[in-house]
């Protein structure tokens, strides 16, 4: 019995802590802090042709979802649409103000619009409309850049 | 000297517990596993939307000058699409100015076709067409439209820049424009 106390066996735990840590950064490193904003749940139209957003320093764009009903999701929020922009718009010229940028002018800011490929265009257009009402200019529309296999 | 040396560094040896640091990493690793959601492979179409502008001179400006010639057009910058609908919301007919150039939904053949036909018009370096202007069946889906934008997108403006300016407005049912 004292014996088996004597020589206890210890393992050495470093090289798993290493692995470990290993296996934290690679998620760090590939955490999606976006994917928040993102309803995933959409079923987005399919273009080969679409490219990834370059926003060249610009400030973020704000992301809408609508989904295949019409109803406007923001950060996991069903949304009225006209108060949503009208904030939107009043706190980015607060912000391009205290930037110097003139008032009136085209806002660099664009909005983000991942829409259900099933939504009717006459709900499409309406949420484009408000936009447009605010000063929104500058549109991406989402859209898969293939097929999904799922 | 150097024997005394080594033995204060034996007597004074510290052995950290790693069993608590292992703990804590595997509960940031069993956080960072639950809360992985891979990003979708999605793309953005760019596009400067601008609101759409009357369309009551559209149909007089060709007639104006009826030449004959592919210039007729001259002085126009807006080139008008309308998209209309059928029954399941896809695509029906696309008429392009006041000729109809896709009839059925728009499958590979048809958006080949859109895509020569607009390719016609953008090729032709004395008209300067630097926006589209699309109206819209309020039936339409998004999923179908965005295959007519994409073939809008894919031309070329008189400078050599890919068009990025598209304007909708809304055709009630039946064609008429919305108000």
């Amino acid at each position: 019995m004292s014996e088996m106390n004597s020589e206890r066996a210890e393992p050495n735990l470093t090289p798993l802590l290493d692995l470990v840590f290993q296996l934290i950064t690679f998620f760090m490193l590939v955490i999606n802090f976006k994917g928040a904003s993102m309803d995933l749940s959409l079923k987005l139209p399919v273009l080969g042709s679409a490219r990834p957003l370059d926003r060249q320093g610009k400030l973020e764009p704000l992301l809408l979802n609508i989904d295949a009903e019409g109803g406007v999701h923001c950060f996991g929020k069903l949304e009225e649409i006209e108060p949503l922009i009208t904030k939107e718009a009043r706190l980015l010229k607060q912000q391009l103000s205290v930037m110097g940028t003139p008032e009136g002018a085209e806002f660099p800011v664009g909005i983000v619009i991942r829409a259900d490929r099933a939504v009717p265009f006459h709900q499409l257009n309406h949420v484009i409309e408000v936009c447009q009402k605010h000063g929104y200019r500058q549109f991406s529309l989402s859209a898969m850049t293939r097929q999904e296999t799922r | 000297m150097r024997r005394n040396r080594r033995r204060r560094r034996d007597q004074g040896s510290v052995e950290m517990n790693l069993a608590a640091m292992l703990d804590m990493a595997f509960q940031l690793l069993s956080f960072f596993i639950l809360t992985f959601r891979p990003a979708p492979v999605e793309g953005q179409l760019s596009l400067n939307l601008p609101p759409p502008v009357p369309v009551t001179k559209v149909d007089q400006q060709p007639k104006e000058n009826n030449s004959g010639e592919a210039g007729d057009l001259v002085g126009l910058d807006t080139l008008h699409l309308q998209v209309m609908a059928n029954d399941r919301g896809g695509v029906r007919q696309v008429i392009l100015e006041a000729s109809p150039v896709v009839q059925g939904e728009m499958n590979e053949a048809n958006i080949r076709r859109l895509d020569r036909e607009l390719q016609a018009i953008f090729g032709r370096k004395m008209i300067a067409f630097d926006r589209i202007q699309i109206a819209v069946e309020r039936r339409v889906r998004y999923g179908e439209l965005m295959k007519v934008i994409d073939v809008c997108t894919r031309q070329k403006t008189p400078d050599g820049q890919q068009m990025r300016k598209v304007s909708f407005t809304e055709l009630s049912t039946g064609g008429a424009e919305a108000p």
